[in-house]
């Protein structure tokens, strides 16, 4: 049968068109289109916005001493890693990107891309942000380094002027590379990277220094330690535990680079989020029903990332502008300069970028990690039962169960309810600290507050959207 | 004989049974390679290489963990009767996130760096679209589950078989006379707005047209839409049926809302489980659905009359009574499409065998022994039924079910003939040159 041409091309449209949809599966998704969401996104917003009313009841003491630590004396130094941890992870490393290499093809059966993805990116960055340093003893660099390099002078000399800009915009470009590129878990790819990277840092350790380096360009270094800043224990000498935040009031330096990458973090964790619903998908005229692919959308994710980036950077400085403009000018001097008061409050973000971190990757956690598990018992595809772990198996079934959905669901905006109450918090601290008297301390944070207010609705929002990704 | 490899390709034998209820027995006996004495016959050892495109990651992957449990089931099936011209099977997989640009690197993966015989097992109508063109420049036979109308269309190429599953065209002609007949003349669609419901759309409005029947209304959702009382009072009161074909996370809404509208005095409804595939039908909200109709591939739930040949086939894939993971029964499968790799790896197994396949030389007879193949009969290797193979389209046709939701469970009500689903040819593609 002959087709005409306009025909056919109109078949071939039509065709081309006829994606997904059919397949687009409704499970956990349709779950929570089907619960109360408005309701509690109205909830967990009222709840931000009473703290910042209850902050105006505190006085200067009560925080004060709530962000003093309790010094349990044990010494510091009992918890510096040995060597050989570092030099176990570099092994470790080494076998998961042979894993990538030349194991299986399946991501979903190669332990390089489910150890990476889920035990390093998704679960140690909460343990480090919460619980505590685990980077420490686990950096694939420093044993391997000293080991190579004892007593190693650099030839040559990072900048400290540089500070961590190296590491934001490492970090950005690492944030473009889990959203925009093609294949991020292909694990012959994954193994590529990773391996580059590796070389890349032990590299600029040797012609820069182990410390310089670590501490301004391994961007994964420099996020694990600034996320830091909100676990409980902390301390240098001794071990000390206190609020969450509490070390960014004692002793720690930021400037206007740590101030960026807080913003960076914040800003791709939500656009992470937001490029997946169908508002996003809308206004770029696509169709979520019939997503196009990842390699359709490497530039529009890509622009989209840098314009979050900009947007969000945009905002927060106007939300610091207004406060500081709010508070009146005493002797012609004004409480903090702007940049002053832009780097410390975009340290007190660092709550809500944990916080969206855990609740964008929870669900993909829970079943990922049982992946992980059922796979260690087997890593080349060999058909072995390494620690008798072939028994395990997948549950998935419990994303579509819908008091398991509403659970999961709660546990996550809790957790996004609760790190904007901590950011509420810590924003008060630092306003007290720039000013002088209660009245300023509440102008100051006139900005902020609506920011934070309207950052709980968008958080929420998130959680509660259809998703087409 | 195969070349060797230049890059070690194995695939984790037991992850097909991760979660998906199979035997944990098989795991011990080493997976799909049981026993290397079965294949000494063969003129070589070497095992035969079929390259899967695998949704693994993507919006694809709730489809992609069950189209590969029955990839290796039906596998491991294989094996254990010999492989393929007395050789083992051994799938290659590769993830294609779901992603037609990322599709045709998978395909030109598996033909240059694991140099697999055959590729298989695409199921989004647009990977398999984006991809086609690759594996005809590849010369690689790319054996698609896919159901989507784009094989028998014409636009793909010689390489792109679709020889197990119906495409859509067919399985929506095939739904009009029982409608027509049972359910009522006058019929409102309810569909989203682009192409795929438009398929529907003009493929159904066409076919109840035949039948006498006429649709009253065509109500188009917008894709975006996760709210629809306020399209129901368009649904015109002389509506007998309504035809819906909603898909994606609002599908619950959807129904949930149309019960809410309606009460207990609805009109028929008819559906496609495609909108609840993976979705357990007694879900709260989906109430409404008891007494409704819905299209099926392959029943779901265990039915009275099933065959032995379902029930192993059912047993194979780990699934229970109700279609769902026998471990974790709240996993409902996709079980009205994902028959459709077990009986695909059926027939690359017996097109290779006709055509006495060495090697990847041997790809275009194996092309054309199944271009030359007919009426495949229901059997192991085909537990969905009967087919009518059409070497010219490279599309099958086959019965077709209508279930009816009966106190929460899917019971067929009617079988279509294959015939109810033919239609004219739209291409030949054995006119086209190797």
């Amino acid at each position: 049968m002959v087709v005409g041409t306009k025909r056919f091309i109109g078949m071939l449209i039509g065709a081309v068109l006829t994606g997904d949809a059919a397949h687009a599966h409704a499970a956990d998704q349709g779950f929570v289109l089907l619960l109360p969401t408005t309701a509690y996104i109205t909830g967990g917003t009222i709840a931000v916005a009473v703290t910042i009313l209850l902050m105006f009841f505190l006085n200067t003491h009560q925080l004060a001493r709530a962000f003093t630590p309790y010094d349990t004396g044990l010494p510091g130094r009992w918890f510096t890693p040995p060597r050989g941890f570092s030099l176990l992870a570099s092994a470790a490393l080494a076998a998961l990107i042979y894993i990538g290499l030349a194991g299986p093809t399946d991501p979903q059966a190669n332990l390089l891309p489910l150890t990476l993805w889920t035990v390093w990116w998704m679960a140690l960055f909460v343990v480090q942000g919460v619980v505590c340093d685990v980077w420490r003893w686990i950096n694939p660099w420093t044993g391997v380094f000293d080991t190579v390099f004892p007593d190693h002078k650099a030839p040559l000399v990072l900048p400290k002027s540089l500070s961590v800009w190296p590491a934001v915009l490492l970090f950005a470009a690492f944030m473009g590379f889990v959203l925009a590129d093609t294949a991020p878990n292909d694990p012959e790819r994954l193994a590529t990277f990773a391996l580059g990277y590796w070389l890349f840092t032990l590299t600029g350790m040797a012609l820069f220094g182990r410390k310089a380096w670590l501490r301004q360009v391994e961007c994964f270094t420099v996020l694990f330690g600034l996320i830091g800043n909100m676990r409980i224990a902390g301390g240098d000498r001794t071990l000390k535990l206190g609020v969450p935040g509490w070390q960014t009031f004692h002793g720690t330096r930021f400037d206007l680079s740590h101030a960026f990458f807080v913003l960076v973090l914040l800003a791709a964790g939500s656009f992470d989020g937001l490029h997946e619903t169908f508002w996003w998908l809308g206004q770029l005229g696509i169709n979520p029903l019939e997503y196009p692919g990842r390699t359709a959308m490497v530039q529009i994710t890509t622009l989209g990332l840098i314009g979050a980036i900009c947007l969000l950077t945009a905002v927060f400085a106007g939300a610091v502008w207004i406060g500081l403009r709010a508070v009146p000018v005493v002797d012609g001097q004004r409480a903090a300069g702007f940049a002053e008061a832009f780097i410390r409050f975009a340290i007190a973000l660092l709550p809500i970028a944990i916080g969206y971190h855990f609740a964008h990757y929870f669900v993909t956690f829970l079943v990922q990690m049982q992946v992980v598990v059922a796979t260690l018992a087997d890593p080349l595809a060999k058909g072995w039962n390494l620690f008798g772990l072939a028994q395990s198996r997948v549950m998935v079934g419990f994303l579509t169960v819908p008091q398991t959905v509403k659970l999961i669901w709660l546990t996550q905006a809790g957790i996004v309810v609760l790190a904007h109450i901590l950011s509420v918090i810590l924003t008060h601290k630092t306003a007290e600290t720039l000013c002088r008297t209660r009245a300023d301390v509440l102008k100051m944070q006139l900005g902020l507050s609506f920011l934070m207010v309207a950052y709980t609705v968008f958080g929420l929002w998130l959680l509660a959207s259809p998703r087409g990704v | 004989m195969t070349q060797p490899t230049k890059k070690p390709t194995k695939m984790n034998r037991r992850k097909a049974l991760i979660g998906l209820g199979a035997s944990t027995g098989a795991l011990a006996a080493g997976g799909a390679f049981p026993g290397a004495e079965r294949f000494a016959h063969a003129q070589s050892a070497a095992p035969i290489k079929i390259g899967f495109q695998k949704h693994a990651t993507g919006i694809g992957a709730a489809y992609g963990r069950w189209y590969g449990a029955t990839t290796d089931a039906a596998v491991k099936r294989i094996n254990e009767n010999g492989g393929i011209n007395g050789r083992p099977v051994e799938i290659v997989v590769e993830d294609d996130a779901t992603d037609p640009g990322r599709g045709a690197e998978v395909l030109e993966k598996f033909a240059t760096q694991h140099e697999v015989d055959v590729a298989f097992g695409t199921l989004f109508s647009h990977v398999v679209i984006g991809s086609a063109p690759r594996a005809g420049e590849l010369k690689l036979p790319y054996f698609v589950v896919s159901e989507g109308h784009h094989v028998a269309s014409g636009m793909l190429n010689r390489y792109t078989l679709q020889p197990c599953i119906t495409d859509v065209k067919s399985q929506v002609i095939s739904m009009a006379p029982f409608v027509a007949e049972n359910l009522g003349k006058k019929v409102t669609m309810i569909y989203p707005d682009f192409a795929f419901g438009h398929d529907h759309r003009d493929f159904f409005s066409e076919a109840i047209e035949a039948q006498g029947g006429e649709v009253v209304a065509k109500i188009a959702i917008p894709p975006t839409e996760t709210t629809f009382t306020r399209y129901f009072p368009n649904i015109p009161r002389e509506t007998e049926v309504i035809y819906h074909v909603m898909v994606g996370p609002a599908v619950l809404t959807f129904v949930k809302e149309l019960g809410e509208f309606f009460g207990p005095n609805r009109p028929e409804l008819f559906g496609f489980i495609d909108s609840l595939e993976a979705v357990d039908i007694q879900s709260p909200g989906l109430e409404f659905l008891e007494g409704s109709y819905f299209w099926e591939g392959m029943p779901r739930h265990a039915q009275a009359g099933d065959t032995e040949a379902q029930k192993a086939y059912r047993a194979a894939v780990g699934c229970n009574e109700r279609g769902a993971s026998v471990e974790d029964p709240a996993n409902v499968s996709t079980y009205a499409h994902m028959f459709g790799c077990w009986e695909t790896l059926n027939v690359i197994k017996a097109g290779m065998e006709a055509a006495d396949y060495q090697g990847p030389a041997d790809r275009p007879k194996l092309i054309e022994a199944v271009e030359a193949m007919s009426a495949i009969p229901a059997s192991e290797d085909h537990p969905q039924g009967d087919k009518l193979f059409n070497g010219k389209t490279h599309q099958v046709f086959a019965q077709q079910h209508i279930s009816k939701v009966t106190d929460g469970t899917l019971v067929v009500e009617h079988s279509t003939s294959i015939e109810d689903g033919m239609y004219e040819d739209e291409v030949d593609y054995t006119t086209q040159t190797f």
